[in-house]
């Protein structure tokens, strides 16, 4: 296998791989800003410097020339290279600033250079925490700066687009943002232009960055610059947790991270998947936020005398078998949702058909040709093939509405899903019915339902959602409801504010705590209440009985699909053609 | 739009855009070219312009705007009819550069970058047009160089092109070579 020499280690590698890459995946740290694994290479930033030897190969013999003690010669490149453009090759010698002093002090040097004109604002800066150029000259940078003239000053705050601004002075022109949209999104609606001392990326002239994909600049601007119109000045990096969970504004699902503050989520941003996402999502992804904050249900609403009133899980529970027990079975409709997750479909299903309810029946959102082929899908909800693999009646919105419709339906058990909104059904057709509805936020359904369980929203709640391409993943918890405790659930993630937060303390409260429980849970609740219960304690239960008891999903855990970045089921490439 | 429509190329123009994008394996590298057509055309590559190139070439607009923000030579807006570009660049700025451009702002009672009232001069600051020898110079919209400006110098220049009347070339040897033409 070849071989490479790193500040006098050895190490193996397969293929070509860029040396920049190579330093961080076997761990040694190494500052760049230009670099992207997805982008082009072009080497502008120059920070990556490393000194690089090959060996002589002896034309002759085909060996390596040797020097006098039999050690390998190698010939060094005259100056300092940058490590992303270099491939790795074999017998490759390299020395990084832990080796070589002239590479520390090149790598000093560049920062000086780049934080010539840029300007000391870290305090007031949104990047400041996450921001490679402050972490970096904390690391490799100089103590203080030689320059002493006034910076050049160039614009701040251009509304570039809808949702981004520019701050032109933060700018260290690496490119990527223009990259990205020439590369990733294609839409060419950047460019660098006054190239120069004054340079900066912008659009055309009288053009918006109004690219659906424009917030991944945000990601991967390497400082301050490019900052999110929305979240800017909203939270500090350090305020929030981090929780990795799946986007579910879309049928791709996209691998994202939910940043929360005192339980109330902040902003959303792509995680890196290399099978779903990259690294990127769509705009409109990270506006779910707002789903997932305001507009809550939060205790169960009842229906009495046409008023409608809070009510306590206790009476909710009983108002729910009342309702299921007071008909006969075939006067009961079950609808499932392509919105809800895997478990709470499943959780519904089985216990209808208990109670001798056939198949729970769900409508697909899909709107033909408003995808983009790459991760906007014509799918707006996350778990359409979910239901499918779980054995849910499809059936198109008109079928849907005769259904719900039907003199013979007396009670309408709905999962989350929007069918008054999305135009399936009127209020009509749910008049002299009693309707139940489980749902997160308030809507068009909820508001003329008879019984509503609030349940959890994708941010609360441990859920697997198959995806259009028929991979199951799963989300993990980021906000507590009113019956979740961050410091006791350990997969949730405990930040610094939540750590040290006590209720004295202004920056913690429990006001943004909802209160719902995941529909498996009201399900279960509900059956035990009759005396049957099904014994699921968490999501995992609820999963590990579906997974034994439906072909489909057996032999998946949620340990593989954490481990696996999701799982492909077999299968589902069927489903795939049918939702395409 | 129907600002929009006021640029177009004729059909010869067309074809000799064809012609030039024909000498390049790329399509980014005629945007120069057809850049500085449509500057001779309109006397300016504002926005529209540049739309107009961009749409000509299929090119994506900001890439036109980046290239012509490069190069003082293109004018992004619509500029006097003679255009006073004043090298303030390293060599003509230690022979006096500043001074000939705040000479002519005094006189013209513009600054750097605007143009008179009268649509006459405009005045631009730029970087080294590659006369160094000369110093201090200016290029006249994109054409005669006046090399070894002095007030005076300045003064005569003004005064013949409100006649509408350019500079004449002058030829000015490398002192290497200053015997042989001499000689000649």
């Amino acid at each position: 296998m070849p071989e490479i020499f790193i500040d006098d280690k050895r190490y193996e590698f397969e293929g070509s791989p860029v040396l920049l890459q190579f330093l961080l995946d076997v761990g040694l740290d190494h500052p760049f800003f230009c670099y992207h694994p997805s982008l082009s290479i072009p080497a502008n930033c120059r920070q990556c410097y490393v000194e690089v030897g090959t060996p002589v190969p002896n034309r002759e013999t085909g060996d390596y020339e040797l020097d006098e003690n039999g050690e390998r010669v190698i010939r060094f490149f005259p100056k300092l290279m940058p490590a992303c453009k270099m491939e790795a090759s074999d017998g490759m010698v390299v020395k990084t600033h832990r080796s070589s002093e002239l590479v520390k002090r090149g790598h000093k040097d560049v920062l000086e250079f780049i934080l010539m004109n840029h300007p000391l604002d870290c305090p007031i800066c949104d990047q400041a925490g996450e921001c490679p150029l402050q972490i970096q000259t904390y690391k490799y940078g100089p103590e203080g700066s030689r320059f002493e003239h006034k910076k050049v000053h160039k614009p701040k705050r251009i509304k570039l687009g809808p949702r981004v601004i520019l701050d032109a002075e933060r700018c260290i022109n690496c490119t990527r943002c223009v990259r990205f949209t020439e590369e990733i999104s294609q839409t060419h609606q950047l460019a660098i232009i006054s190239r120069g001392d004054k340079n900066y990326p912008a659009t055309a002239p009288g053009r918006e960055f109004d690219d659906p994909y424009s917030l991944n600049t945000v990601d991967i601007c390497p400082v301050g610059a490019l900052t999110s119109s929305d979240f800017r000045f909203k939270a500090r990096v350090w305020e929030m947790n981090q929780t990795p969970s799946i986007d579910v504004t879309n049928g791709k699902g996209a691998n994202i991270d939910i940043w929360t503050r005192d339980n109330l989520v902040m902003r959303i941003t792509p995680r890196f998947n290399p099978n779903v996402n990259d690294y990127w999502m769509p705009d409109f992804g990270r506006d779910d936020y707002r789903r997932m904050n305001e507009n809550r249900i939060s205790r169960p609403e009842v229906k009495v005398d046409d008023t409608r009133i809070k009510s306590s899980w206790h009476n909710a529970v009983l108002t729910f078998n009342e309702y299921l027990s007071g008909v006969n079975n075939k006067e009961i409709l079950g609808i499932g949702s392509a919105f809800s997750s895997v478990e709470d479909n499943y959780a519904l299903n089985k216990l209808l058909n208990r109670i001798g309810v056939s198949e729970l029946v769900f409508t697909p959102n899909i709107e033909e040709g408003s995808g983009d082929g790459f991760l906007i899908s014509d799918d707006k909800y996350p778990n359409t093939n979910g239901c499918r693999l779980l054995g849910l009646k499809e059936m198109n919105p008109a079928g849907l509405n005769k259904a719900i419709s039907a003199a013979s339906v007396k009670v309408v058990v709905m999962m989350e899903d929007d069918l008054v909104g999305r135009s399936v059904v009127t209020a009509e057709d749910l008049k002299d019915k009693k309707v139940i509805y489980f749902g997160s936020n308030n809507n068009e359904t909820s508001k003329l339902a008879d019984l509503v369980v609030p349940i959890t929203c994708s941010a609360e709640h441990t859920a697997s959602y198959v995806n259009v391409d028929g991979r199951i993943q799963r989300t993990i918890p980021a906000k507590e409801t009113l019956y979740t405790n961050r410091k006791l659930n350990l997969e949730m993630s405990v930040g610094r504010l939540d750590r040290y937060a006590t209720k004295y303390d202004n920056w913690s409260s429990d006001d943004n705590r909802i209160d719902c429980v995941p529909a498996w849970e009201f399900i279960e609740n509900a059956a035990e209440q009759s005396g049957q219960p099904f014994n699921f304690a968490d999501a995992r239960d609820v999963f590990e009985d579906l997974s034994k008891s439906i072909d489909a999903f057996s032999g998946i855990t949620y340990e593989r699909m954490d481990d696996e970045l999701g799982v492909v089921i077999a299968g589902s490439e069927k489903q795939k053609v049918t939702s395409a | 739009m129907s600002n929009e429509q006021q640029y177009t190329f004729s059909k010869e123009e067309l074809a000799e855009i064809e012609k030039i994008k024909a000498k390049y394996p790329d399509k980014k590298p005629p945007v120069m070219p057809v850049l500085w057509m449509a500057q001779e055309k309109f006397g300016h590559v504002e926005p529209e312009v540049q739309r107009l190139v961009a749409e000509t070439l299929d090119l994506p607009e900001a890439h036109v705007y980046g290239v012509a923000t490069f190069y003082t030579q293109y004018y992004k807006e619509k500029m006097g009819k003679y255009v006073l570009d004043v090298c303030t660049c390293l060599s003509c700025q230690i022979c006096g550069g500043y001074d000939i451009l705040h000479y002519l702002e005094e006189k013209l009672g513009i600054k750097a970058g605007e143009t008179t009232e009268d649509g006459k001069f405009s005045i631009q600051s730029v970087e080294c047009l590659g006369a160094c020898g000369y110093a201090p110079m200016m290029q006249i919209t994109n054409d005669v160089y006046c090399n070894h400006l002095t007030k005076e110098k300045v003064d005569t220049i003004l005064d013949d092109l409100k006649k509408d009347k350019l500079p004449e070339f002058e030829q000015i040897p490398f002192p290497q070579h200053q015997n042989e033409s001499s000689k000649s």
